[in-house]
């Protein structure tokens, strides 16, 4: 433990909060999206938050250098994980993606629910930002022990 | 391995309180990880145990979750504005311990002049 590793499992959650902005963008950029590569329409993708084993032993292994240099305790993107709830059918005709029935199939997608997850993503980025700051802080003050008062 | 002891005691006191920042900081990087419980350590047997058993400090503190939080429906119980309120506490104690650090040198410094 040391104010770097401070710095680490804060810059590890900056990135996965930025992932999570990230994903939650591409969402809403897609809720009218009705052919893909894949064909169909769009896919919801959500991500899984994990947090790092931070156990005693894994700590002191960590310290040992026995395992990764992950500090214990941050935290990472798991797995990306696509909704699988059924899409919205339209009645549009003339579209090129309708069925034979005239329907169209668009990504089930509430914007409002993807601004309210992108507006967390936001805060918990704000709120670990000032924990970096805060780090930062506390090292320049150690540095300020040895100049000379 | 420090002169005096008051050095030796706030050297202590800034391992705690480096301990403890920590902790937060990887309590605010899992606000939104489910199932994640907010962890703190007691900051008494935390100093106790760097300023009297200095052969342990390799495991470290003792974290314990935090009681009485209330749960989100995914489990996870940190609470922002407690981890926000420790993190500028543990700061401003951390700033405090190097303004001692620096004085006791400072008196030090004055002791090896000869008042000078």
């Amino acid at each position: 433990m040391g104010v770097f590793d401070m710095l680490s499992i804060s810059a590890s959650a900056l990135s996965a909060e930025r992932q999570r902005a990230e994903i939650t963008s591409a969402n809403l950029a897609n809720a009218e999206t009705t052919h893909t590569d894949q064909g169909g329409p769009f896919q919801r993708k959500e991500v899984v938050f994990g947090a790092t084993n931070s156990s005693p032993f894994r700590t002191v292994m960590n310290r040992l250098g026995r395992f990764g240099h992950a500090a214990g305790g941050s935290v990472q993107v798991t797995q990306i994980v696509n909704d699988t709830s059924p899409p919205v059918m339209r009645y549009e005709p003339g579209s090129p993606d309708a069925d034979k029935s005239g329907f169209v199939a668009y990504p089930a997608i509430n914007p409002v629910s993807e601004m309210v997850d992108l507006m967390g993503a936001v805060r918990a980025y704000q709120m670990n930002a000032s924990a970096v700051s805060a780090a930062k802080q506390m090292i320049q003050q150690s540095i300020d022990i040895l100049k000379s008062s | 391995m420090a002169t005096t002891p008051l050095l030796q005691a706030l050297q202590g006191y800034l391992k705690v309180t480096t301990d403890r920042q920590q902790i937060v900081a990887s309590n605010i990087a899992n606000v939104d990880t489910p199932g994640y419980h907010a962890k703190d350590i007691n900051f008494q047997s935390a100093m106790q145990q760097v300023m009297f058993n200095q052969n342990d400090t390799q495991l470290g503190p003792a974290t314990t979750d935090v009681e009485g939080l209330p749960e989100r429906p995914d489990g996870n119980d940190v609470n922002i504005d407690r981890e926000s309120l420790v993190l500028s506490q543990t700061q401003l104690q951390y700033q405090m311990g190097v303004q001692l650090i620096k004085e006791e040198f400072h008196r030090l410094l004055t002791a090896i002049k000869d008042g000078n």
